[in-house]
Protein backbone atom coordinates (compact mmCIF):
# COMPACT_ATOMS: atom_id res chain seq x y z
CA UNK A 1 0.00 0.00 0.00
CA UNK A 2 2.72 2.47 1.01
CA UNK A 3 4.62 1.52 -2.10
CA UNK A 4 1.78 2.26 -4.46
CA UNK A 5 1.17 5.52 -2.61
CA UNK A 6 4.64 6.82 -3.48
CA UNK A 7 4.21 5.66 -7.05
CA UNK A 8 0.96 7.57 -7.22
CA UNK A 9 2.58 10.77 -6.01
CA UNK A 10 5.58 10.38 -8.24
CA UNK A 11 3.46 10.02 -11.34
CA UNK A 12 1.27 13.05 -10.74
CA UNK A 13 3.74 15.53 -12.21
CA UNK A 14 4.39 13.83 -15.59
CA UNK A 15 0.63 13.40 -15.96
CA UNK A 16 0.06 17.15 -15.92
CA UNK A 17 3.04 17.79 -18.15
CA UNK A 18 1.58 15.25 -20.57
CA UNK A 19 -1.71 17.09 -20.73
CA UNK A 20 0.04 20.30 -21.57
CA UNK A 21 2.27 18.85 -24.24
CA UNK A 22 -0.60 16.99 -25.84
CA UNK A 23 -3.11 19.78 -26.06
CA UNK A 24 -1.30 21.66 -28.80
CA UNK A 25 -0.84 18.60 -30.98
CA UNK A 26 -3.24 18.29 -33.88
CA UNK A 27 -5.71 15.40 -33.89
CA UNK A 28 -4.84 12.42 -36.04
CA UNK A 29 -6.80 10.93 -38.94
CA UNK A 30 -9.99 9.19 -37.82
CA UNK A 31 -9.74 5.45 -37.12
CA UNK A 32 -13.49 5.23 -36.85
CA UNK A 33 -15.84 7.75 -38.44
CA UNK A 34 -19.46 7.95 -37.34
CA UNK A 35 -21.79 9.56 -39.88
CA UNK A 36 -25.47 10.35 -39.42
CA UNK A 37 -25.92 7.76 -36.67
CA UNK A 38 -29.35 7.29 -35.12
CA UNK A 39 -29.96 4.74 -32.40
CA UNK A 40 -33.19 3.37 -31.02
CA UNK A 41 -34.17 1.48 -27.88
CA UNK A 42 -37.46 0.19 -29.21
CA UNK A 43 -39.19 3.36 -30.37
CA UNK A 44 -37.13 5.61 -28.11
CA UNK A 45 -34.49 7.50 -30.06
CA UNK A 46 -31.35 7.57 -27.93
CA UNK A 47 -28.81 8.97 -30.40
CA UNK A 48 -29.71 11.69 -32.85
CA UNK A 49 -27.86 12.11 -36.12
CA UNK A 50 -24.32 11.88 -34.74
CA UNK A 51 -21.23 12.79 -36.70
CA UNK A 52 -18.13 11.90 -34.78
CA UNK A 53 -14.53 10.76 -35.27
CA UNK A 54 -12.21 8.66 -33.17
CA UNK A 55 -8.73 9.90 -34.11
CA UNK A 56 -6.17 7.16 -34.65
CA UNK A 57 -3.97 6.33 -31.67
CA UNK A 58 -5.39 9.05 -29.50
CA UNK A 59 -7.74 9.07 -26.57
CA UNK A 60 -11.25 10.38 -27.00
CA UNK A 61 -13.04 11.25 -23.77
CA UNK A 62 -16.82 11.09 -23.84
CA UNK A 63 -18.61 13.12 -21.20
CA UNK A 64 -22.16 14.11 -20.43
CA UNK A 65 -24.86 13.55 -17.83
CA UNK A 66 -26.32 10.06 -17.25
CA UNK A 67 -28.59 8.96 -20.06
CA UNK A 68 -27.02 11.30 -22.61
CA UNK A 69 -26.07 8.44 -24.93
CA UNK A 70 -22.31 8.19 -24.47
CA UNK A 71 -22.37 4.55 -23.32
CA UNK A 72 -24.92 3.81 -26.03
CA UNK A 73 -22.50 5.14 -28.62
CA UNK A 74 -19.73 2.87 -27.28
CA UNK A 75 -22.07 -0.11 -27.54
CA UNK A 76 -22.81 0.79 -31.15
CA UNK A 77 -19.11 0.86 -32.03
CA UNK A 78 -18.60 -2.84 -31.19
CA UNK A 79 -22.16 -3.84 -32.12
CA UNK A 80 -22.85 -4.90 -28.53
CA UNK A 81 -26.41 -3.66 -29.00
CA UNK A 82 -27.00 -6.47 -31.51
CA UNK A 83 -27.38 -8.81 -28.53
CA UNK A 84 -30.69 -7.18 -27.70
CA UNK A 85 -33.53 -7.57 -30.19
CA UNK A 86 -35.27 -4.25 -29.44
CA UNK A 87 -32.20 -2.14 -30.19
CA UNK A 88 -31.17 -0.88 -33.62
CA UNK A 89 -28.87 1.63 -35.23
CA UNK A 90 -29.10 3.41 -38.57
CA UNK A 91 -26.52 5.53 -40.34
CA UNK A 92 -22.86 4.76 -40.82
CA UNK A 93 -19.98 3.75 -38.61
CA UNK A 94 -17.00 3.56 -40.93
CA UNK A 95 -13.84 1.64 -40.20
CA UNK A 96 -11.46 1.18 -43.15
CA UNK A 97 -14.24 2.37 -45.43
CA UNK A 98 -16.54 -0.41 -44.26
CA UNK A 99 -19.85 0.35 -42.56
CA UNK A 100 -19.79 -1.90 -39.50
CA UNK A 101 -23.54 -1.52 -39.07
CA UNK A 102 -24.07 -3.58 -42.25
CA UNK A 103 -25.70 -6.94 -41.71
CA UNK A 104 -22.83 -8.52 -43.64
CA UNK A 105 -20.30 -7.51 -40.96
CA UNK A 106 -18.64 -10.45 -39.23
CA UNK A 107 -19.49 -9.32 -35.71
CA UNK A 108 -17.06 -11.64 -33.93
CA UNK A 109 -14.17 -10.52 -36.13
CA UNK A 110 -15.23 -6.90 -35.60
CA UNK A 111 -15.15 -7.37 -31.84
CA UNK A 112 -11.66 -8.78 -32.06
CA UNK A 113 -10.65 -5.47 -33.68
CA UNK A 114 -12.65 -3.29 -31.28
CA UNK A 115 -12.23 -4.41 -27.69
CA UNK A 116 -14.24 -3.24 -24.70
CA UNK A 117 -13.67 -2.87 -20.97
CA UNK A 118 -16.62 -2.43 -18.68
CA UNK A 119 -17.49 -0.37 -15.65
CA UNK A 120 -17.33 -3.27 -13.25
CA UNK A 121 -14.39 -5.65 -13.54
CA UNK A 122 -15.60 -8.85 -15.21
CA UNK A 123 -13.02 -11.57 -14.56
CA UNK A 124 -14.08 -14.98 -15.88
CA UNK A 125 -14.33 -17.82 -13.35
CA UNK A 126 -11.01 -19.37 -14.32
CA UNK A 127 -7.32 -18.86 -13.70
CA UNK A 128 -5.52 -15.62 -14.47
CA UNK A 129 -3.69 -17.30 -17.35
CA UNK A 130 -6.90 -18.78 -18.76
CA UNK A 131 -8.62 -15.39 -18.57
CA UNK A 132 -6.05 -13.94 -20.95
CA UNK A 133 -5.74 -17.03 -23.14
CA UNK A 134 -9.52 -17.24 -23.55
CA UNK A 135 -9.82 -14.32 -25.94
CA UNK A 136 -6.70 -15.25 -27.89
CA UNK A 137 -7.94 -18.80 -28.49
CA UNK A 138 -11.14 -17.42 -30.01
CA UNK A 139 -9.23 -15.90 -32.91
CA UNK A 140 -5.81 -17.54 -33.16
CA UNK A 141 -4.15 -20.93 -32.88
CA UNK A 142 -0.95 -20.51 -30.92
CA UNK A 143 1.55 -23.05 -29.63
CA UNK A 144 2.01 -23.33 -25.89
CA UNK A 145 5.16 -21.21 -25.91
CA UNK A 146 3.63 -18.58 -28.20
CA UNK A 147 0.61 -18.46 -25.91
CA UNK A 148 2.80 -18.05 -22.82
CA UNK A 149 4.60 -15.23 -24.56
CA UNK A 150 1.40 -13.49 -25.59
CA UNK A 151 -0.12 -13.82 -22.12
CA UNK A 152 3.00 -12.30 -20.58
CA UNK A 153 3.00 -9.52 -23.18
CA UNK A 154 -0.65 -8.64 -22.49
CA UNK A 155 -0.24 -8.70 -18.73
CA UNK A 156 2.90 -6.58 -19.01
CA UNK A 157 1.18 -4.03 -21.25
CA UNK A 158 -1.64 -3.82 -18.73
CA UNK A 159 0.88 -3.16 -15.94
CA UNK A 160 -0.14 -6.17 -13.87
CA UNK A 161 2.47 -8.78 -14.84
CA UNK A 162 4.64 -8.14 -11.78
CA UNK A 163 1.72 -8.67 -9.43
CA UNK A 164 0.43 -11.89 -10.95
CA UNK A 165 3.41 -13.63 -12.56
CA UNK A 166 3.81 -15.97 -9.59
CA UNK A 167 0.15 -16.94 -9.47
CA UNK A 168 -0.95 -17.28 -13.07
CA UNK A 169 -2.67 -20.54 -12.22
CA UNK A 170 -4.74 -19.24 -9.35
CA UNK A 171 -8.27 -17.97 -9.81
CA UNK A 172 -8.75 -14.47 -11.17
CA UNK A 173 -11.62 -14.00 -8.74
CA UNK A 174 -9.10 -13.63 -5.91
CA UNK A 175 -7.59 -10.42 -7.32
CA UNK A 176 -8.48 -7.00 -5.94
CA UNK A 177 -10.91 -4.81 -7.88
CA UNK A 178 -8.15 -2.68 -9.39
CA UNK A 179 -6.14 -5.76 -10.37
CA UNK A 180 -9.24 -7.36 -11.87
CA UNK A 181 -9.82 -4.28 -14.01
CA UNK A 182 -6.23 -4.31 -15.28
CA UNK A 183 -6.65 -8.04 -15.94
CA UNK A 184 -9.71 -7.20 -18.05
CA UNK A 185 -7.68 -4.61 -19.95
CA UNK A 186 -4.95 -7.22 -20.47
CA UNK A 187 -7.57 -9.68 -21.71
CA UNK A 188 -8.81 -7.09 -24.18
CA UNK A 189 -5.40 -6.14 -25.56
CA UNK A 190 -4.31 -9.79 -25.71
CA UNK A 191 -6.60 -10.14 -28.72
CA UNK A 192 -4.60 -7.25 -30.26
CA UNK A 193 -7.50 -5.00 -31.19
CA UNK A 194 -7.05 -1.70 -32.99
CA UNK A 195 -9.58 0.19 -30.91
CA UNK A 196 -10.30 -0.09 -27.18
CA UNK A 197 -13.59 1.13 -25.74
CA UNK A 198 -13.56 1.89 -22.03
CA UNK A 199 -16.96 2.30 -20.39
CA UNK A 200 -16.34 4.16 -17.11
CA UNK A 201 -13.44 1.82 -16.39
CA UNK A 202 -12.51 3.38 -13.06
CA UNK A 203 -15.87 4.27 -11.53
CA UNK A 204 -15.84 1.14 -9.33
CA UNK A 205 -12.20 1.61 -8.27
CA UNK A 206 -10.35 3.45 -5.52
CA UNK A 207 -8.26 6.54 -6.37
CA UNK A 208 -4.94 4.71 -6.56
CA UNK A 209 -6.24 1.98 -8.84
CA UNK A 210 -7.86 4.74 -10.90
CA UNK A 211 -4.54 6.48 -11.27
CA UNK A 212 -2.84 3.30 -12.40
CA UNK A 213 -5.51 2.74 -15.05
CA UNK A 214 -5.14 6.32 -16.24
CA UNK A 215 -1.37 5.91 -16.55
CA UNK A 216 -2.04 2.73 -18.44
CA UNK A 217 -4.39 4.49 -20.87
CA UNK A 218 -1.68 7.04 -21.54
CA UNK A 219 0.76 4.26 -22.28
CA UNK A 220 -1.64 2.22 -24.43
CA UNK A 221 -2.53 5.01 -26.83
CA UNK A 222 0.85 4.62 -28.51
CA UNK A 223 -0.59 1.49 -30.10
CA UNK A 224 -4.34 1.66 -29.74
CA UNK A 225 -7.14 4.05 -30.56
CA UNK A 226 -9.04 4.60 -27.33
CA UNK A 227 -12.50 5.88 -26.44
CA UNK A 228 -13.29 6.38 -22.78
CA UNK A 229 -16.66 7.21 -21.27
CA UNK A 230 -16.31 8.97 -17.95
CA UNK A 231 -18.31 10.95 -15.45
CA UNK A 232 -15.15 12.43 -14.08
CA UNK A 233 -14.22 15.71 -15.72
CA UNK A 234 -10.70 15.62 -14.29
CA UNK A 235 -10.23 12.16 -15.73
CA UNK A 236 -11.29 13.37 -19.16
CA UNK A 237 -8.89 16.30 -18.83
CA UNK A 238 -6.04 14.03 -17.69
CA UNK A 239 -6.47 11.24 -20.24
CA UNK A 240 -8.06 12.57 -23.38
CA UNK A 241 -6.65 14.23 -26.47
CA UNK A 242 -10.12 14.96 -27.73
CA UNK A 243 -13.26 15.38 -25.65
CA UNK A 244 -16.85 15.02 -26.80
CA UNK A 245 -19.79 16.34 -24.81
CA UNK A 246 -23.12 14.60 -25.25
CA UNK A 247 -26.49 15.78 -24.07
CA UNK A 248 -29.89 14.14 -24.58
CA UNK A 249 -28.61 11.93 -27.38
CA UNK A 250 -26.90 14.73 -29.27
CA UNK A 251 -23.25 15.53 -29.70
CA UNK A 252 -23.14 19.09 -28.41
CA UNK A 253 -19.46 19.76 -28.90
CA UNK A 254 -16.26 17.95 -29.72
CA UNK A 255 -12.86 19.59 -29.42
CA UNK A 256 -9.25 19.00 -28.40
CA UNK A 257 -9.14 18.48 -24.63
CA UNK A 258 -7.55 21.74 -23.63
CA UNK A 259 -9.85 23.84 -25.75
CA UNK A 260 -12.85 21.91 -24.40
CA UNK A 261 -11.97 22.62 -20.80
CA UNK A 262 -10.65 26.17 -21.19
CA UNK A 263 -12.72 27.66 -23.97
CA UNK A 264 -15.80 25.58 -24.82
CA UNK A 265 -17.83 27.06 -27.64
CA UNK A 266 -21.25 25.96 -26.47
CA UNK A 267 -22.99 27.40 -23.44
CA UNK A 268 -24.32 23.96 -22.41
CA UNK A 269 -20.82 22.49 -22.48
CA UNK A 270 -19.54 25.24 -20.25
CA UNK A 271 -22.43 24.78 -17.82
CA UNK A 272 -21.81 21.05 -17.65
CA UNK A 273 -18.07 21.12 -17.16
CA UNK A 274 -18.34 23.79 -14.51
CA UNK A 275 -20.87 21.61 -12.67
CA UNK A 276 -23.91 23.79 -13.16
CA UNK A 277 -26.08 20.85 -14.26
CA UNK A 278 -25.88 17.13 -14.95
CA UNK B 1 -32.01 23.23 18.04
CA UNK B 2 -33.11 20.14 19.94
CA UNK B 3 -36.26 21.87 21.13
CA UNK B 4 -37.39 22.62 17.60
CA UNK B 5 -36.76 19.07 16.41
CA UNK B 6 -38.64 17.47 19.31
CA UNK B 7 -41.63 19.82 19.21
CA UNK B 8 -42.08 21.14 15.72
CA UNK B 9 -44.15 24.26 15.93
CA UNK B 10 -46.44 23.16 13.11
CA UNK B 11 -47.56 19.71 14.38
CA UNK B 12 -49.78 18.75 17.36
CA UNK B 13 -47.96 17.69 20.53
CA UNK B 14 -47.40 13.96 21.08
CA UNK B 15 -49.59 12.30 23.76
CA UNK B 16 -47.08 10.38 25.84
CA UNK B 17 -49.70 8.16 27.52
CA UNK B 18 -51.04 6.95 24.17
CA UNK B 19 -47.49 6.29 23.02
CA UNK B 20 -46.75 4.24 26.14
CA UNK B 21 -49.94 2.18 25.76
CA UNK B 22 -49.12 1.48 22.10
CA UNK B 23 -45.63 0.47 23.15
CA UNK B 24 -46.99 -2.04 25.69
CA UNK B 25 -49.27 -3.55 23.08
CA UNK B 26 -46.41 -3.82 20.63
CA UNK B 27 -44.26 -5.63 23.17
CA UNK B 28 -47.10 -8.03 24.06
CA UNK B 29 -47.68 -8.84 20.38
CA UNK B 30 -43.98 -9.43 19.95
CA UNK B 31 -43.99 -11.92 22.82
CA UNK B 32 -47.03 -13.81 21.52
CA UNK B 33 -45.62 -14.09 17.99
CA UNK B 34 -42.24 -15.12 19.31
CA UNK B 35 -43.69 -17.88 21.50
CA UNK B 36 -45.82 -19.14 18.59
CA UNK B 37 -42.76 -19.29 16.31
CA UNK B 38 -40.68 -21.13 18.88
CA UNK B 39 -43.51 -23.60 19.56
CA UNK B 40 -43.99 -24.35 15.86
CA UNK B 41 -40.27 -24.85 15.40
CA UNK B 42 -40.14 -27.15 18.40
CA UNK B 43 -43.00 -29.29 17.07
CA UNK B 44 -41.31 -29.58 13.68
CA UNK B 45 -37.96 -30.47 15.18
CA UNK B 46 -39.49 -32.98 17.60
CA UNK B 47 -41.28 -34.79 14.77
CA UNK B 48 -38.13 -34.89 12.69
CA UNK B 49 -35.99 -36.06 15.58
CA UNK B 50 -38.48 -38.77 16.56
CA UNK B 51 -38.54 -40.04 12.96
CA UNK B 52 -34.75 -40.02 12.75
CA UNK B 53 -34.45 -41.47 16.26
CA UNK B 54 -36.81 -44.36 15.54
CA UNK B 55 -35.05 -44.97 12.26
CA UNK B 56 -31.57 -45.01 13.78
CA UNK B 57 -32.77 -47.13 16.71
CA UNK B 58 -34.51 -49.79 14.64
CA UNK B 59 -32.34 -49.56 11.55
CA UNK B 60 -29.07 -49.38 13.45
CA UNK B 61 -29.77 -52.60 15.31
CA UNK B 62 -30.69 -54.36 12.04
CA UNK B 63 -27.64 -53.21 10.07
CA UNK B 64 -24.76 -55.60 9.74
CA UNK B 65 -22.21 -56.49 7.10
CA UNK B 66 -24.60 -59.18 5.86
CA UNK B 67 -27.05 -56.48 4.74
CA UNK B 68 -24.50 -55.24 2.22
CA UNK B 69 -23.10 -58.61 1.10
CA UNK B 70 -26.09 -60.94 0.84
CA UNK B 71 -28.94 -60.84 -1.63
CA UNK B 72 -32.57 -60.91 -0.59
CA UNK B 73 -33.65 -64.37 0.56
CA UNK B 74 -36.88 -65.97 1.75
CA UNK B 75 -37.91 -65.07 5.29
CA UNK B 76 -35.97 -66.82 8.02
CA UNK B 77 -32.87 -67.52 5.94
CA UNK B 78 -30.61 -64.56 6.81
CA UNK B 79 -30.89 -62.53 3.62
CA UNK B 80 -29.38 -59.12 2.93
CA UNK B 81 -30.14 -56.13 0.72
CA UNK B 82 -27.36 -56.38 -1.84
CA UNK B 83 -29.62 -56.55 -4.90
CA UNK B 84 -31.88 -53.65 -3.83
CA UNK B 85 -28.84 -51.51 -3.00
CA UNK B 86 -27.15 -52.23 -6.34
CA UNK B 87 -30.47 -51.90 -8.19
CA UNK B 88 -31.09 -48.50 -6.62
CA UNK B 89 -27.56 -47.36 -7.43
CA UNK B 90 -27.91 -48.46 -11.06
CA UNK B 91 -31.35 -46.95 -11.64
CA UNK B 92 -30.54 -43.71 -9.82
CA UNK B 93 -27.26 -43.31 -11.73
CA UNK B 94 -28.70 -44.02 -15.15
CA UNK B 95 -31.80 -41.93 -14.45
CA UNK B 96 -29.56 -39.03 -13.43
CA UNK B 97 -27.26 -39.51 -16.41
CA UNK B 98 -30.22 -39.35 -18.78
CA UNK B 99 -32.12 -36.58 -17.00
CA UNK B 100 -29.23 -34.21 -16.25
CA UNK B 101 -28.12 -33.33 -19.80
CA UNK B 102 -31.73 -32.83 -20.89
CA UNK B 103 -32.47 -30.66 -17.86
CA UNK B 104 -29.22 -28.72 -18.30
CA UNK B 105 -29.98 -27.94 -21.94
CA UNK B 106 -33.60 -26.99 -21.27
CA UNK B 107 -32.53 -24.73 -18.36
CA UNK B 108 -29.88 -23.16 -20.59
CA UNK B 109 -32.43 -22.64 -23.34
CA UNK B 110 -34.75 -20.87 -20.90
CA UNK B 111 -32.08 -18.66 -19.34
CA UNK B 112 -29.89 -17.84 -22.34
CA UNK B 113 -32.04 -18.09 -25.44
CA UNK B 114 -35.78 -17.98 -24.88
CA UNK B 115 -35.79 -15.68 -21.81
CA UNK B 116 -39.41 -14.48 -21.53
CA UNK B 117 -40.82 -15.49 -24.89
CA UNK B 118 -44.23 -17.22 -24.89
CA UNK B 119 -42.60 -20.57 -25.65
CA UNK B 120 -40.21 -20.13 -22.71
CA UNK B 121 -43.09 -19.34 -20.38
CA UNK B 122 -44.94 -22.43 -21.58
CA UNK B 123 -41.86 -24.63 -21.07
CA UNK B 124 -41.28 -23.11 -17.64
CA UNK B 125 -44.92 -23.74 -16.70
CA UNK B 126 -44.83 -27.37 -17.84
CA UNK B 127 -41.54 -27.93 -16.06
CA UNK B 128 -42.92 -26.50 -12.83
CA UNK B 129 -45.98 -28.74 -13.08
CA UNK B 130 -43.73 -31.73 -13.68
CA UNK B 131 -41.70 -30.71 -10.63
CA UNK B 132 -44.73 -31.00 -8.39
CA UNK B 133 -46.60 -33.78 -10.20
CA UNK B 134 -47.36 -36.83 -8.03
CA UNK B 135 -44.58 -39.26 -8.88
CA UNK B 136 -47.03 -42.15 -9.23
CA UNK B 137 -48.38 -40.41 -12.33
CA UNK B 138 -44.91 -40.47 -13.83
CA UNK B 139 -44.74 -44.18 -13.03
CA UNK B 140 -48.06 -44.77 -14.76
CA UNK B 141 -46.97 -42.70 -17.75
CA UNK B 142 -43.82 -44.78 -18.21
CA UNK B 143 -45.88 -47.94 -17.68
CA UNK B 144 -48.11 -46.94 -20.59
CA UNK B 145 -45.35 -45.64 -22.85
CA UNK B 146 -42.54 -48.14 -22.15
CA UNK B 147 -43.58 -51.12 -20.05
CA UNK B 148 -46.65 -52.08 -22.10
CA UNK B 149 -44.98 -51.71 -25.54
CA UNK B 150 -41.83 -53.52 -24.32
CA UNK B 151 -43.96 -56.34 -22.98
CA UNK B 152 -42.83 -56.28 -19.35
CA UNK B 153 -41.34 -54.50 -16.36
CA UNK B 154 -37.67 -53.58 -16.73
CA UNK B 155 -34.80 -51.69 -15.18
CA UNK B 156 -34.80 -49.39 -18.21
CA UNK B 157 -38.36 -48.36 -17.50
CA UNK B 158 -37.37 -47.57 -13.91
CA UNK B 159 -34.44 -45.47 -15.15
CA UNK B 160 -36.74 -43.60 -17.53
CA UNK B 161 -39.23 -42.80 -14.78
CA UNK B 162 -36.46 -41.49 -12.51
CA UNK B 163 -34.99 -39.46 -15.40
CA UNK B 164 -38.34 -37.75 -15.89
CA UNK B 165 -38.28 -36.74 -12.23
CA UNK B 166 -34.69 -35.48 -12.49
CA UNK B 167 -35.35 -33.25 -15.52
CA UNK B 168 -37.52 -30.50 -13.97
CA UNK B 169 -35.29 -30.23 -10.88
CA UNK B 170 -32.22 -29.68 -13.06
CA UNK B 171 -34.12 -27.33 -15.40
CA UNK B 172 -35.10 -25.11 -12.50
CA UNK B 173 -31.71 -24.94 -10.80
CA UNK B 174 -29.86 -24.47 -14.10
CA UNK B 175 -32.11 -21.61 -15.11
CA UNK B 176 -31.97 -20.00 -11.67
CA UNK B 177 -28.20 -20.25 -11.44
CA UNK B 178 -27.64 -18.90 -14.95
CA UNK B 179 -29.98 -16.01 -14.27
CA UNK B 180 -27.95 -15.05 -11.22
CA UNK B 181 -24.98 -14.29 -13.46
CA UNK B 182 -24.66 -10.59 -14.27
CA UNK B 183 -25.24 -9.60 -17.89
CA UNK B 184 -21.94 -7.73 -17.82
CA UNK B 185 -20.18 -11.09 -17.60
CA UNK B 186 -21.95 -12.22 -20.77
CA UNK B 187 -21.20 -8.94 -22.51
CA UNK B 188 -17.55 -9.22 -21.50
CA UNK B 189 -17.30 -12.59 -23.24
CA UNK B 190 -19.17 -11.34 -26.30
CA UNK B 191 -16.96 -8.22 -26.42
CA UNK B 192 -13.93 -10.45 -26.98
CA UNK B 193 -15.55 -11.71 -30.15
CA UNK B 194 -16.85 -15.01 -28.77
CA UNK B 195 -19.88 -16.67 -30.35
CA UNK B 196 -22.80 -17.19 -28.01
CA UNK B 197 -22.40 -20.95 -27.66
CA UNK B 198 -18.83 -20.48 -26.45
CA UNK B 199 -20.00 -17.83 -24.01
CA UNK B 200 -22.48 -20.32 -22.57
CA UNK B 201 -20.37 -23.46 -22.49
CA UNK B 202 -17.00 -21.97 -21.55
CA UNK B 203 -17.99 -19.16 -19.19
CA UNK B 204 -21.63 -19.21 -18.07
CA UNK B 205 -21.76 -22.92 -17.28
CA UNK B 206 -18.48 -22.66 -15.47
CA UNK B 207 -19.58 -19.64 -13.46
CA UNK B 208 -22.79 -21.41 -12.48
CA UNK B 209 -21.21 -24.85 -12.08
CA UNK B 210 -21.39 -25.27 -8.32
CA UNK B 211 -25.04 -24.22 -8.28
CA UNK B 212 -25.92 -26.58 -11.11
CA UNK B 213 -24.05 -29.47 -9.48
CA UNK B 214 -25.96 -28.75 -6.28
CA UNK B 215 -29.22 -29.01 -8.20
CA UNK B 216 -28.17 -32.32 -9.70
CA UNK B 217 -27.23 -33.69 -6.27
CA UNK B 218 -30.59 -32.62 -4.86
CA UNK B 219 -32.27 -34.35 -7.80
CA UNK B 220 -30.28 -37.52 -7.08
CA UNK B 221 -31.30 -37.32 -3.43
CA UNK B 222 -34.90 -36.99 -4.48
CA UNK B 223 -35.03 -39.91 -6.93
CA UNK B 224 -33.00 -42.20 -4.67
CA UNK B 225 -35.97 -42.36 -2.32
CA UNK B 226 -38.74 -42.54 -4.92
CA UNK B 227 -40.98 -45.59 -4.66
CA UNK B 228 -44.12 -44.84 -6.65
CA UNK B 229 -42.53 -44.36 -10.08
CA UNK B 230 -40.71 -47.69 -9.72
CA UNK B 231 -43.80 -49.69 -8.73
CA UNK B 232 -45.10 -49.72 -12.31
CA UNK B 233 -41.78 -49.72 -14.09
CA UNK B 234 -38.92 -51.76 -12.64
CA UNK B 235 -41.34 -53.53 -10.25
CA UNK B 236 -38.71 -55.00 -7.95
CA UNK B 237 -36.90 -58.29 -8.11
CA UNK B 238 -36.16 -60.64 -5.23
CA UNK B 239 -33.51 -62.46 -7.22
CA UNK B 240 -30.02 -61.26 -8.07
CA UNK B 241 -30.20 -59.55 -11.48
CA UNK B 242 -28.13 -56.88 -13.13
CA UNK B 243 -30.07 -56.99 -16.38
CA UNK B 244 -31.74 -53.70 -17.22
CA UNK B 245 -34.08 -55.60 -19.53
CA UNK B 246 -35.59 -57.51 -16.60
CA UNK B 247 -37.45 -56.31 -13.50
CA UNK B 248 -34.93 -54.73 -11.16
CA UNK B 249 -34.78 -54.51 -7.41
CA UNK B 250 -34.57 -51.19 -5.58
CA UNK B 251 -34.37 -50.10 -1.96
CA UNK B 252 -37.63 -48.14 -1.73
CA UNK B 253 -39.66 -50.97 -3.28
CA UNK B 254 -37.99 -53.56 -1.04
CA UNK B 255 -38.67 -51.44 2.02
CA UNK B 256 -42.27 -51.12 0.89
CA UNK B 257 -42.81 -54.85 0.48
CA UNK B 258 -40.68 -56.00 3.45
CA UNK B 259 -42.16 -53.51 5.90
CA UNK B 260 -45.63 -54.81 5.07
CA UNK B 261 -44.65 -58.46 5.52
CA UNK B 262 -45.40 -60.50 8.66
CA UNK B 263 -41.78 -61.74 9.06
CA UNK B 264 -39.67 -60.06 11.78
CA UNK B 265 -36.35 -60.51 9.91
CA UNK B 266 -37.79 -58.89 6.76
CA UNK B 267 -39.17 -56.02 8.82
CA UNK B 268 -35.74 -55.54 10.39
CA UNK B 269 -34.19 -55.48 6.91
CA UNK B 270 -36.75 -52.84 5.86
CA UNK B 271 -35.57 -50.68 8.77
CA UNK B 272 -31.96 -51.21 7.72
CA UNK B 273 -32.79 -50.24 4.12
CA UNK B 274 -34.64 -47.12 5.28
CA UNK B 275 -31.64 -46.07 7.34
CA UNK B 276 -29.28 -46.62 4.40
CA UNK B 277 -31.39 -44.45 2.08
CA UNK B 278 -31.82 -41.74 4.68
CA UNK B 279 -28.10 -41.55 5.40
CA UNK B 280 -27.34 -41.51 1.67
CA UNK B 281 -29.78 -38.69 1.00
CA UNK B 282 -28.58 -36.80 4.07
CA UNK B 283 -24.99 -37.14 2.88
CA UNK B 284 -25.87 -35.87 -0.60
CA UNK B 285 -27.71 -32.91 0.89
CA UNK B 286 -24.75 -32.02 3.06
CA UNK B 287 -22.40 -32.20 0.07
CA UNK B 288 -24.82 -30.10 -2.00
CA UNK B 289 -25.13 -27.46 0.69
CA UNK B 290 -21.42 -27.18 1.30
CA UNK B 291 -20.90 -26.79 -2.46
CA UNK B 292 -23.43 -23.97 -2.53
CA UNK B 293 -21.78 -22.30 0.44
CA UNK B 294 -18.37 -22.63 -1.18
CA UNK B 295 -19.70 -20.67 -4.14
CA UNK B 296 -20.23 -17.48 -2.15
Amino acid sequence: MGDSMTKANASAAPQQAGLHARSNAALNEPRIAVRGLDFFYGSNKALKNLDFDLPERQVTGMIGPSGCGKSTLLRVLNRMYSLYPGQRATGQVLMDGQNILDDSTDINALRSRIGMVFQKPTPFPMTIYENIAFGIRLHEKLSKSQMDERVEWALTRAAIWGEVKDRLNSSAMGLSGGQQQRLCIARTIAVRPEVILLDEPTSALDPISTLRIEELIDELKRDFTIAIVTHNMQQAARCADQVAFFYLGELVEVAPAEQMFTAPKQKRTQEYITGRFG
Amino acid sequence: MSATTLHPASGPAKDLRVAAALGRRRRATTTVIKVACYAATAIGLLLLLSILGTLVWNGGSAISLRVFTDVTKPPGSDGGLLNPIIGSLIQTSIGTLIGTPIGLLVGTYLAEYAKSSPLANAVRFVSDILLSAPSILIGLFVYQSLVVPMGGFSGWAGCAALAIIVIPVVVRTTEDMLRLLPDTLREAVIALGAPKWKMITLVCWRAAASGIVTGVLLAVARVAGETAPLLFTSLGNLNWSLSLGAPMSSLPITIYSYAGSPYPDWIALAWAGALIITLGVLGLNIVARSLLRGRK
